[in-house]
C-alpha cells in the first residue's frame, strides 16, 4: 500500500492540527481536541473527499465517546489520531476500522506530544514573570499568548508535516512497536509523578503548617475509598464541612480565652 | 511567599495595608468589563499551559485590562499581577468563569478599600478564595461540559456524520462552543455580584482571619484528594532470593498503601518550604529524577 500527500494537503492538515493543539482559538477548541469530528471534516475538505472522511471520522468518534479530562489531562488525542488515521484510510481504501487501528495508537502517542507542550511552555514563565513585576502589561500579554502559540506551532506543525508526507503507516508500525517499550514506560512514570508538582506548589502558597493535617486526612481518605470511586463534589462537600467545623471550634476557643 | 507563614501574620498585613499612603481611586466596573475579562480567560484558556503554573497566566491574561482599570499605582498593578501568575487550574465556564467575576469584586473591594484608606482585603483572602473554589468548580464544570453537554451534542448529530454529511461534525461544534460561552458569561457576572455581596460581608463581619483559615482547610483538603487521585508514582521493583519472590509495590501496599506518592509530593513541599518556591527548578529536578529511576524500572 502506496500512501502519499501533496506538499500543501500535509501541510494544510499541520497547520489545522496546531490550530487545535495549541488552543489558539480559545475554549472552543475543547470539542476540537476530543472528538476527531472537526479534523475529521477539515482533512475531508483538503483532500477533497468530504463524505469518505466523515464516515470513517464517525467510526473513530465512537471510540472516544465519553471521554473526559479531569485536571486536563486527556489520555489520549483524538484530533491527532486523526488527522493521521483519515488521510490513510481515504488514500489506502480501508475500512473505518482499520483507521480506528491506526487513529487509537497515534492519539496515545499525542497524548505525550501535548504533555511535551506543557513542558516547552515553561520557558514563556520566566518572561511573564519579569514583565509582570514590571508592570508591564502588553509584555505580560504577549508572553501569555504569543510565545507559547509559536512554541506550538514549531512543535505540532512539523512533527505531522513529516507523519503525514512520509507515510502514516510507518508512524503507526513504529507505536506499535515502543507500546511496551522503555520509552512508553518512562513517559508514563514522568507523567504520573509530575502532578504532586502542582499541587505541592499549592500547598506552599496556602501553606499554613497547622492545616497541614486536613492535607493528610483527604489523601488518605481518597486512598482508603479509591475503590468506592467518589465523585469529586462528594469529597468538596466533605472539605467544606471539615472547613466549616474547623472555624467553629477555633472561633469558639478565642471567645472562650 | 513569607507574608503566608501564618495567621499573625495575615493579621498585620491587613493592618499595614491600611497605614500605607493612599492609592488613586479605581474606576467602575462595568459589564463590558466582565465581558472583556471573561472573553480573555476563554481565549487564553489553555494556550500556556503548564505543568507547574496550569492555567493561571490565563486567568491573569483576561484579569489585565480590568486590573488596570483598578490598581492606578503602578506597584500595585504589579503586585496583582504577579499574585495572578500563581498555581491555577479549574474547568473554563464554572469554575474559571465563575472565579473571575468573583475575583474581580474581590480585586475591586481591594482597591476601593486602599484608596478610601480602610483596611483592605489582603492578597491571601484572594487567593485563598481561588484555590478553595477552583477545585469543587472544576469538578461539576468538567462532569457538566465536557463530560454531559458536549456529548449530548455530538449524540444528536452523530448519524449525520455517519451518512458523510459534514453538519455531523459542524452543529455539536458551533453549538457546543456558543452555549459554553453564553452561559460562562453569566456565571462570570453571578460571581461578580455574589462575590461583591460577600465581600462587603466579610468587611463588616471582621471573619476575614477565621475565614481565612477556613478556605486554607478546605483547599489543603482538595489537594489531599488530588494528591490520592492523580499523582502516580509505584515501584516495579521485583526479584527473587532462593525462589521466594518479592514485589516491592506490594510489600510497600501492605505497609501503607499510597506511600510513594505522598512521599513524591511531601518531598516536594519540604524543598519548597526549605528552598523558596523555586518552581522550574523543582520542576528540573523532580523531571531528572523520574527519568532516571523509572529507566532502570525503579518505578
Amino acid at each position: 500500500m502506496h500512501v502519499t500527500l501533496t506538499v500543501w494537503q500535509a501541510l494544510l492538515i499541520a497547520i489545522w492540527v496546531a490550530l487545535v493543539e495549541s488552543r489558539i482559538l480559545g475554549f472552543a477548541t475543547l470539542t476540537m481536541r476530543f472528538s476527531p469530528l472537526m479534523t475529521g471534516m477539515m482533512v475531508g475538505l483538503i483532500m477533497g473527499d468530504l463524505r469518505q472522511a466523515m464516515i470513517v471520522t464517525a467510526a473513530i468518534q465512537l471510540v472516544y465517546m465519553g471521554f473526559v479530562a479531569p485536571g486536563g489531562a486527556l489520555p489520549a488525542e483524538p484530533s491527532i489520531g486523526t488527522a493521521i488515521a483519515v488521510p490513510v484510510a481515504i488514500l489506502g481504501h480501508m475500512s473505518p476500522q482499520g483507521a480506528i487501528a491506526i487513529a487509537v495508537p497515534v492519539a496515545l502517542l499525542g497524548s505525550y506530544l501535548y504533555q511535551f507542550r506543557f513542558f516547552l511552555n515553561t520557558f514563556a514563565l520566566k518572561s511573564m514573570d519579569k514583565f509582570a513585576a514590571e508592570g508591564n502589561a502588553r509584555g505580560l500579554k504577549f508572553s501569555i499568548m504569543v510565545i507559547p502559540a509559536c512554541i506550538s506551532f514549531l512543535l505540532f506543525i512539523p512533527l505531522i508535516f513529516i507523519a503525514l508526507y512520509f507515510g502514516a503507516p510507518v508512524i503507526s508500525s513504529v507505536v506499535a512497536n515502543i507500546e511496551h517499550g522503555t520509552i512508553i514506560h518512562v513517559l508514563n512514570s514522568v507523567g504520573g509523578g509530575l502532578a504532586a508538582l502542582g499541587i505541592a506548589i499549592i500547598m506552599q502558597v496556602i501553606g499554613k503548617k497547622t492545616l497541614l493535617p486536613f492535607f493528610f486526612l483527604a489523601y488518605f481518605m481518597s486512598v482508603a475509598f479509591a475503590k468506592l470511586d467518589i465523585n469529586m463534589t462528594i469529597y468538596a462537600v466533605f472539605g467544606a464541612i471539615f472547613a466549616i467545623i474547623y472555624v467553629m471550634l477555633t472561633s469558639r476557643n478565642t471567645e472562650n480565652n | 511567599m513569607s507574608e503566608t507563614a501564618d495567621i499573625q501574620a495575615t493579621a498585620n498585613e491587613a493592618v499595614q495595608d491600611n497605614t500605607e499612603h493612599r492609592l488613586p481611586q479605581p474606576d467602575k466596573i462595568t459589564n463590558k468589563d466582565l465581558m472583556k475579562s471573561w472573553f480573555g480567560w476563554w481565549w487564553a484558556n489553555e494556550v500556556p499551559h503548564t505543568f507547574d503554573r496550569m492555567l493561571a497566566p490565563s486567568f491573569c491574561f483576561g484579569l489585565i485590562p480590568t486590573l488596570q482599570k483598578l490598581y492606578k499605582d503602578h506597584d500595585e498593578l504589579a503586585k496583582a499581577f504577579q499574585r495572578h501568575l500563581l498555581f491555577f487550574n479549574t474547568q473554563a465556564t464554572w469554575g474559571g468563569g465563575t472565579l473571575t467575576g468573583v475575583t474581580i469584586s474581590l480585586e475591586e473591594a481591594r482597591a476601593k478599600a486602599m484608596a478610601n484608606g480602610e483596611e483592605a482585603i489582603s492578597e491571601d483572602m484572594i487567593n485563598n478564595t481561588k484555590v478553595g473554589l477552583m477545585g469543587p468548580l472544576a469538578g461539576i464544570g468538567d462532569s457538566i461540559d465536557s463530560g454531559t453537554v458536549q456529548y449530548i451534542f455530538i449524540a444528536i448529530f452523530l448519524p449525520f456524520a455517519q451518512k458523510g454529511n459534514f453538519l455531523g461534525a459542524l452543529l455539536p461544534f458551533l453549538l457546543f462552543s456558543i452555549a459554553t460561552f453564553t452561559y460562562g458569561y453569566y456565571l462570570t457576572k453571578m460571581g461578580y455580584t455574589l462575590g461583591r455581596n460577600a465581600a462587603k460581608e466579610i468587611m463588616t463581619g471582621g471573619r476575614m482571619a477565621g475565614i481565612i483559615d477556613g478556605l486554607g482547610v478546605m483547599g489543603l483538603y482538595m489537594m489531599g484528594i488530588l494528591a490520592g487521585q492523580y499523582i502516580k508514582v509505584q515501584s516495579y521493583i521485583k526479584f527473587s532470593i532462593n525462589g521466594k519472590k518479592f514485589n516491592i509495590q506490594e510489600i510497600l501496599d501492605t505497609i501503607m498503601p499510597g506511600m510513594l506518592p505522598l512521599l513524591v509530593v511531601l518531598g516536594l513541599y519540604f524543598y519548597f518550604q526549605k528552598q523558596g518556591l523555586k518552581i522550574t527548578r523543582g520542576l528540573l529536578y523532580l523531571t531528572g529524577i523520574l527519568i532516571v529511576l523509572s529507566i532502570f524500572y525503579i518505578i
